[in-house]
């Protein structure tokens, strides 16, 4: 019983959203043209008329995003092992990533686009530096804050770091994993959209700004829908993931 | 901070410095590469673009910092209601959830275009889409806090007797400020960056728009694009720490947990 | 003929978790006069902490009644009349120690001025007047569980409701509060209702102790415990206590 109104209210809110959109009562709210905020149905109409080139650089885009998410969380977790392996010199690392973090993607955009050109790679890049952070530094507290009495379990049976990383700190961190992951899949999105506004000639995000600077509103808001069901999409992949890899948590308990 | 973090921590900012200067040396001289200037310059460099365009730096800095603020703190403010209203009826949380979950899909910043589009204000989008980027961590930071206040703390006042309002001034309010920080350190960076993101796209003052001028003065101002870049960084660290100052003083009783030790479990 | 301070009549409480529910409480009768200490208690699942709750008005029973002093346990907990220890101290973490005793106070509307002097008191009470100004976490357990002593006395209530208060202590901890408890007690006369799984705790502590079984939670039996008060810890030692102890042993069904 619980579930049906889980769905009915968030759905019936929704449709009572776009149909107060559609009626235009936002616009007469707030003072706008039909110009400057498209109607839902001309969004629709936008993204079907157009649909070949949308899908093409929503792979384009995906592929960026993905490309980048892999590689960032990679590092970020090879950071973090370093940091548990060699605790004292290891959390240089960390800081450095912590730092590099700071770093807002508008400015990394130029940069990477200087070291590695036109293509798919400077965009990659800049995603695989947002998402490193967040990786490494879950990772790092999942290889770490292990239960009280976990370490002395271990070493009564003498084990050696090896085998008490592979035992202990592997399995303890997959669920830390999971949640970078999450999180790293919405900043993947935006970081290749985002830096798709600069120096792009194909993608979303290039068909975003390009729009915008034409005044083709719904063609941009036919990009900023597809790329929330592409960020829908990744996530729930993970969500996926979750699932089977962590079958165990607390979490994964009704 | 202990004495052999501090050495840690220099031996690491020594051993950057290096690599950075050997980095910009051998573009120059091993791979005689033509953009060697613009892709990574001398640190010294742009260590002294930093000081000799220090005012300018510091005045955009400034106008980037106060947008971001108002944003932020209207951002917060959404953040808070909403979370007190999740708290309080189950219905309101049931819609509001997986709207607040879809609005996070959305790229925040890809939306920047669109809403300057739409207001054609420079300011005032600046302050939009920071608050948009701000609400959502506030929200559901604040939400956890409020709904893992243990059972007994509020049968205590059950016990008691107490008006609902009361039960939120003097139970659910003061037990839902750790989450609420939390929430105002992960949003305070981003709406900095969402600030940034907008002066990128035509406004007149601030940092990113210090930033994309030197980018198109070219290869001979790139020192001073890369000393915009880091001063960019730094004011998200800055915001970052105001906020952990701020809890300190707001949460004296907080600070002291991390040092639980002997009877505390 | 005294009327009772608390009547419990037929109470019953029974749980759905599934279609053949739990029965917590079953027909449970019981009359606690004025300014007793009585002990509910027995094994887990007997429904001793359920009983408690239905008295605090926070559990509504399946049948029976509970009248305390004519009223109902709604109507007394609506009037603020007792003070509930839980297992847990459950102090504020973002209030000093003062201000957490001080709560039930500012729910009642006391001015700032009374407030303080009667947390001073309150404070001399328990033995923790150095520690007015430290927050819960600088304590240790024990003294935390005293802190939630002080605050359930703060509106001098006639009646004292206590759910298992030292089961989180240690043994040595346990023995000494149980004595400290016994001195406030005798400072403010409160009708005590105590749950405990310690047989030795509610000999020591009780006038009488409720001996309740599990699977359904009913009354094995009442004992009266005539040691003399004022009770010290040597008692522990005395043939008349285990006497008492064993006796109560054998009391319990079921088990």
């Amino acid at each position: 019983m619980r579930k049906v109104t889980t769905i009915f209210w968030p759905v019936l809110a929704g449709i009572v959203f776009l149909l107060l959109w559609q009626l235009q009562v936002f616009h007469f709210l707030l003072h706008i043209q039909i110009r400057q905020l498209p109607l839902p149905s001309a969004m629709i109409e936008t993204l079907i008329d157009n649909w070949q080139t949308l899908l093409l650089y929503s792979m384009y885009t995906l592929a960026e995003a993905t490309l980048g998410m892999l590689i960032g969380s990679a590092i970020g977790f090879l950071l973090a092992v370093i940091a548990t392996v060699f605790p004292k010199w290891g959390y240089g690392g960390l800081i450095f990533v912590t730092a590099l973090n700071a770093v807002p993607i508008i400015a990394l955009a130029p940069i990477m686009n200087l070291w590695f050109g036109d293509g798919l790679g400077s965009r990659a890049a800049v995603v695989t530096i947002t998402t490193m952070a967040a990786m490494a530094l879950n990772a790092y507290r999942g290889l770490n804050d292990l239960k009280p009495y976990a370490l002395d379990l271990m070493k009564s049976y003498a084990a050696n770091e090896s085998v008490v990383f592979r035992c202990l700190r592997l399995p303890n961190c997959l669920p830390n994993v999971i949640t970078a992951l999450k999180i790293n899949t919405t900043a993947s999105m935006i970081g290749a959209i985002v830096s798709e506004f600069f120096y792009s000639s194909r993608g979303l995000g290039y068909m975003l700004s390009n729009s915008v600077k034409i005044a083709k509103m719904s063609m941009g808001w036919a990009c900023i829908i597809l790329s929330a069901i592409l960020g829908i999409l990744l996530y729930s992949i993970v969500r996926l993931i979750e699932k089977h890899a962590i079958k165990w948590h607390v979490s994964q308990r009704i | 901070m202990k004495k052999g973090r501090v050495v840690v921590i220099l031996v690491w900012a020594i051993l950057f410095v290096v690599l950075w200067e050997s980095v910009s040396w051998s573009l120059i001289h091993l791979f005689h590469d033509p953009m060697a200037d613009s892709k990574l310059p001398y640190l010294h460099k742009v260590i002294a673009a930093l000081f000799s365009q220090g005012n300018v730096l510091l005045r955009e800095s400034f106008v980037t910092l106060l947008n971001s603020a108002f944003g932020f703190v209207l951002g917060a403010v959404v953040g808070i209601l909403l979370a007190i209203l999740m708290s309080a009826s189950r219905t309101i949380e049931e819609i509001s959830f997986p709207y607040l979950i879809l609005s996070q899909m959305i790229p925040v910043l890809g939306l920047a275009p669109i809403v300057y589009g739409i207001v054609h204000d420079e300011i005032a989008s600046r302050i939009i889409i920071s608050g948009y980027i701000t609400f959502f961590p506030v929200s559901i930071n604040m939400l956890g806090s409020l709904k893992s206040v243990e059972k007994e703390k509020r049968e205590l006042l059950y016990a008691y007797a107490t008006k609902p309002i009361s039960v939120y001034t003097k139970l659910f309010l003061p037990a839902s400020l750790p989450g609420l920080f939390s929430g105002l350190k992960i949003a305070a960076p981003l709406s900095v960056t969402a600030a940034i993101l907008v002066e990128l796209m035509g406004a007149q003052h601030g940092i990113g728009v210090l930033i994309l001028r030197n980018l198109y003065y070219g290869p001979a101002q790139s020192s001073a694009f890369w000393a915009s870049v880091l001063v960019s960084a730094l004011l998200g660290i800055l915001s970052f720490e105001l906020i952990v100052l701020a809890e300190r003083i707001c949460l004296p009783w907080k600070a002291s947990l991390a040092h639980e030790g002997g009877d505390g479990k | 003929m005294s009327v009772s301070e608390i009547e419990i009549k037929d109470v019953s409480a029974v749980f759905q978790p599934d279609e053949k529910g739990i029965t917590a409480l079953s027909n449970v009768s019981l009359d606690i006069d004025k300014g007793e200490f009585v002990s509910l208690l027995g094994p887990s699942g007997c429904g001793k902490t359920t009983l408690l709750r239905i008295i605090a008005d926070l559990l509504e029973p399946t049948s029976g009644t509970v009248i305390v002093e004519g009223k109902t346990s709604r109507e007394i907990r609506l009037e603020q009349k007792y003070g509930i220890v839980f297992q847990n101290p459950v102090l504020y973490d973002w209030r000093r120690v003062k201000h957490n005793i001080a709560l039930p106070l500012e729910l009642l509307g006391v001015k700032k001025q009374e407030r303080k002097e009667r947390v001073d008191k309150l404070l001399e009470l328990v033995g923790l007047q150095k520690f007015k100004n430290h927050y819960p976490w600088q304590l240790s357990g024990g003294m935390q569980q005293r802190v939630a002593i002080a605050r359930a006395l703060a509106t001098e209530p006639e009646i004292l409701l206590m759910d298992e208060p030292f089961s989180a202590l240690d043994e040595f901890s346990r023995e000494r509060l149980n004595d400290e408890l016994l001195h406030i007690w005798q400072k403010t006369n409160n009708t005590v209702v105590f749950v405990t799984h310690s047989i030795a705790e509610s000999v020591f502590l009780s006038d009488r102790v409720c001996v309740l079984s599990p699977h359904p939670g009913r009354v094995s039996a009442i004992v009266d415990i005539n040691l003399p008060r004022p009770r010290r810890n040597e008692m522990r030692n005395t043939p008349e206590f285990f006497e008492l102890v064993t006796k109560i042993r054998n009391s319990f069904e079921g088990v």
